[in-house]
């Protein structure tokens, strides 16, 4: 009977230890609520923010502490690292724990929005400007196709733009105003900049892009599709148009580089960062990369650049393709408002300042991105010839098909695309060839389009 | 002696009811002492399992997967379209993974065990410093899995890594400089890794089994004019027949469910050459939502593990009935 009782008593012991470790890990609600019946938002919002910077969650808050001085209302910034953040704000929204406003990619916001899990802030856009302060292709990152609504605010914006090393031309005596202009002219370039011996093609390439590592793969081959007049996607989103004649046209420019020895073959095994350290690092004569790269060259601390590649750093926008159209990925991020938010007029009060044109100035600069309202992007774009570029980028930039499934179906291009540029290096399981590479595009669309096929049963 | 005669007659009637309720309160408290284990197993265990089964047939996408259980069911679809469809672009990417599973796990296993078994056999001869070099042979083990994957991810670069500057430029073995992290190599690079890492756990394991033996039985057998290679196949292979037997049970279980290190190395696509079952599930589940798809496979490769652990069972069962016996 004693012994029972002790075994008893361990149970529970060990019962009541289970519940506690299990109680103190999963939930981390905060559930603090508005003070009723005030007219003015108080108390504090949670905030998710990813890691744009260096120092992220320092660098917000330093941002939004003029904002909680006036207000009153206490920001609690999170950190949600990019590589966890797809699940944490799905599983957010679908629990309905979570934080108030988070940060999101602006190609996952038809996604996040498609679970059901966020405001709709159509009511509240007015208050910050709408669409008219916004460029269209910024815009339609808060829109879902096929549902009304203003599903976020823009944040931050970034476009890519070529980025070439003024010595290195230099010496292939090559003139910047036209190498750039159209594919003939960066191919031509791209050429030359081998033939004249500026590049080695041992330690240094006339070109670097990455290849399946990069996370963002299909950013930077889809310009070069749109630019050959091909698409994603068809009008309504229905049907996959990857493997079309124009789409290949577009997938072969940037493969084709690579048998013709105008490719660093080993940028194929990095990731994105690596690559783009390999252009900091003075290994590449011509890169496709983003404005944080422009922010980082008068840093001290940042000792990835090799001297010579950190004083000779132009910025070209990307070229005309034979449809005449010079298009460029326009990405960022954007703020979501949660639906099960308890402070939402707090929660619209943070995205309100981070909205103003001075707030965007001041956190774009910090990060290295663009503003995302025009007004104060015009601004960034007066600083210089190369900030200019940018800004002339994000006025022709475009973006994916809004519709909840793109995530999926980018990955079905990457996987392809990754394959097809492997194939291009002599890695493939076939040889690199125009039907080769008609044969992935097939199999991406085919892909693609049984993901578009789903639906909710 | 004679107390005891003496004392037994008198004891026996009362004995069998006493000890029956000893017995049973006894057995009663070791149900209590499972009982925490056993709600655990039930709980993160069994009903998890059940669970995954279950979404598999249910039909999981982007629109439905927050309703979790109550998606639209599906039936055996899932898997007929992964096993039968070749219409469906899921169902090469399973066949590929599966293949490539198969590989990676024969290599990796084939590789851990025989490499264990040879160093053991070195390090169970006495040399000086043979204590350090031990604890030294232990290291790879101590490294976690993801350190193991970033490391050799550098390792393996094509210029800047150091497998091939010691392959090339050092050693002048290969005339030029191969690609590692991409095209068919891929399987090696994370191949290579596993084995390494895998060997000193295997090895510690043999070199127990080894000192075990009892030194006398090789004496006797030498002196009988038995051979090095005679007295290891018919003295050190046999009685070494149970711990390779369970090496080879977990080897295979764990190779078949590797994700650590092409995942940390190549990220979720590893490319065809690569791809192994759980990069698939993970990519299929949480990239892409398609969660039924995802537990499907996953019951799939389980299966195929019970499959395993039966053909094991029906090998190796005698070894373990005779070592209990």
């Amino acid at each position: 009977m004693r012994r029972a009782l002790i075994a008893l008593v361990a149970v529970v012991v060990i019962g009541v230890g289970i519940w506690a470790i299990a109680a103190s890990g999963g939930d981390d609600d905060n559930g603090d609520s508005a003070t009723a019946g005030s007219s003015k938002p108080s108390g504090s919002v949670r905030f998710w923010v990813m890691n744009n910077g260096p120092d992220p969650v320092a660098d917000t808050e330093e941002i939004v502490a003029p904002f909680e001085k006036e207000s009153g209302i206490d920001v609690d910034v999170q950190l949600v690292g990019w590589d966890v953040q797809l699940d944490r704000i799905r599983n957010a929204a679908v629990s309905g724990k979570g934080p108030d406003v988070t940060q999101a990619g602006t190609t996952q916001v038809p996604f996040f929005a498609a679970l059901g899990g966020f405001e709709d802030l159509s009511g509240r856009v007015g208050d910050i400007g709408g669409d008219s302060a916004y460029a269209p292709g910024v815009w339609q990152t808060t829109q879902v196709t096929g549902r009304d609504g203003d599903y976020a605010v823009p944040w931050f914006t970034e476009a890519r733009s070529i980025y070439y090393r003024k010595d290195l031309l230099k010496k292939a005596g090559i003139d910047p105003e036209t190498a750039f202009t159209d594919w003939d002219a960066l191919h031509a370039t791209l050429k030359k900049l081998k033939d004249s011996g500026a590049v080695d093609n041992k330690k240094t390439y006339a070109f670097g892009s990455p290849g399946k590592q990069a996370f963002d793969l299909v950013h930077h081959v889809m310009p070069f599709v749109w630019d050959a007049g091909g698409a994603e996607l068809n009008e309504d989103a229905s049907e996959s148009t990857i493997d079309t004649p124009e789409a290949q046209e577009g997938v072969e420019f940037v493969a084709n580089l690579v048998p013709e020895g105008l490719f660093d073959p080993t940028a194929l095994e990095k990731d994105g960062q690596q690559v783009e350290d390999s252009f900091k690092g003075g290994r590449l004569a011509v890169w496709i990369g983003g404005p944080w790269v422009l922010a980082t060259i008068p840093r001290k601390d940042d000792d990835v650049w090799a001297p010579v590649a950190r004083k000779n750093v132009g910025v070209a926008p990307m070229p005309a393709g034979p449809s005449g159209e010079a298009y460029t990925f326009v990405g960022g991020s954007n703020l979501m408002m949660f639906k099960s938010s308890e402070n939402k007029d707090a929660a619209w009060e943070l995205i309100k300042f981070l909205s103003q044109d001075a707030t965007q100035t001041a956190y774009a600069d910090l990060m290295g991105m663009f503003p995302a309202r025009l007004d104060p992007q015009e601004q960034a774009s007066q600083k210089d010839a190369n900030y200019g570029a940018f800004y002339e980028a994000i006025q022709n930039g475009r973006t994916y098909a809004p519709i909840p499934q793109w995530g999926q179906v980018e990955t079905a291009y990457k996987t392809r695309f990754g394959n097809i540029l492997d194939m291009a290096a002599g890695h493939g399981k076939e040889d690199y060839s125009p039907d080769a590479v008609q044969k992935e595009l097939e199999e991406a669309a085919k892909e693609a389009n049984g993901l578009l096929a789903q639906n909710a049963g | 002696m004679t107390t005891k005669t003496l004392k037994k007659p008198v004891a026996r009637p009362v004995a069998p009811a006493k000890a029956r309720s000893a017995a049973r309160g006894r057995e009663r408290f070791a149900y209590w002492l499972i009982g925490p284990a056993l709600a655990f197993m039930v709980l993160v265990h069994l009903i998890p399992t059940a669970a995954g089964s279950f979404l598999s047939l249910l039909d999981l996408n982007t629109f439905t997967f927050q309703q979790l259980f109550g998606a639209p069911w599906a039936g055996l679809s899932n898997y007929d379209s992964i096993l039968f469809d070749s219409a469906n672009p899921l169902h090469s990417g399973f066949t590929n993974a599966a293949s490539n599973t198969l590989f990676y796990t024969v290599v990796v296993v084939a590789g851990t065990l025989s490499g264990g078994l040879g160093i053991a056999l070195l390090m169970n001869r006495a040399f000086p410093g043979q204590r350090v070099v031990r604890t030294l042979m232990l290291t790879p083990w101590v490294v976690p899995s993801f350190v193991v994957a970033v490391l050799w991810e550098f390792m393996w670069q094509r210029d800047a890594g150091i497998v091939n500057k010691v392959l090339v430029d050092y050693t002048g073995i290969l005339g030029e400089r191969p690609t590692w992290l991409l095209g068919e190599n891929t399987m090696w690079a994370i191949v290579i890794p596993s084995i390494w890492r895998g060997i000193p756990f295997a090895m510690l394991i043999f070199l127990a089994g080894l000192q075990a033996i009892p030194r006398e039985l090789n004496e006797a057998a030498a002196l009988d004019g038995a051979g090095t290679w005679r007295r290891f196949r018919y003295i050190t292979l046999p009685l070494l027949r149970p711990l390779l037997a369970i090496q080879l049970l977990f080897g295979v279980i764990y190779s078949a469910y590797q994700f650590t290190i092409p995942f940390v190395m190549l990220g979720s696509n590893p490319g065809p050459s690569a791809d192994l079952m759980m990069t698939l599930v993970m990519r299929q589940s949480f990239s892409n939502n398609l969660f039924g798809y995802g537990a499907a496979v996953s019951t799939l490769l389980m299966l195929a593990m019970l499959v395993w652990v039966g053909i094991w069972y029906a090998t190796f069962r005698r070894d373990f009935v005779e070592a209990n016996a």
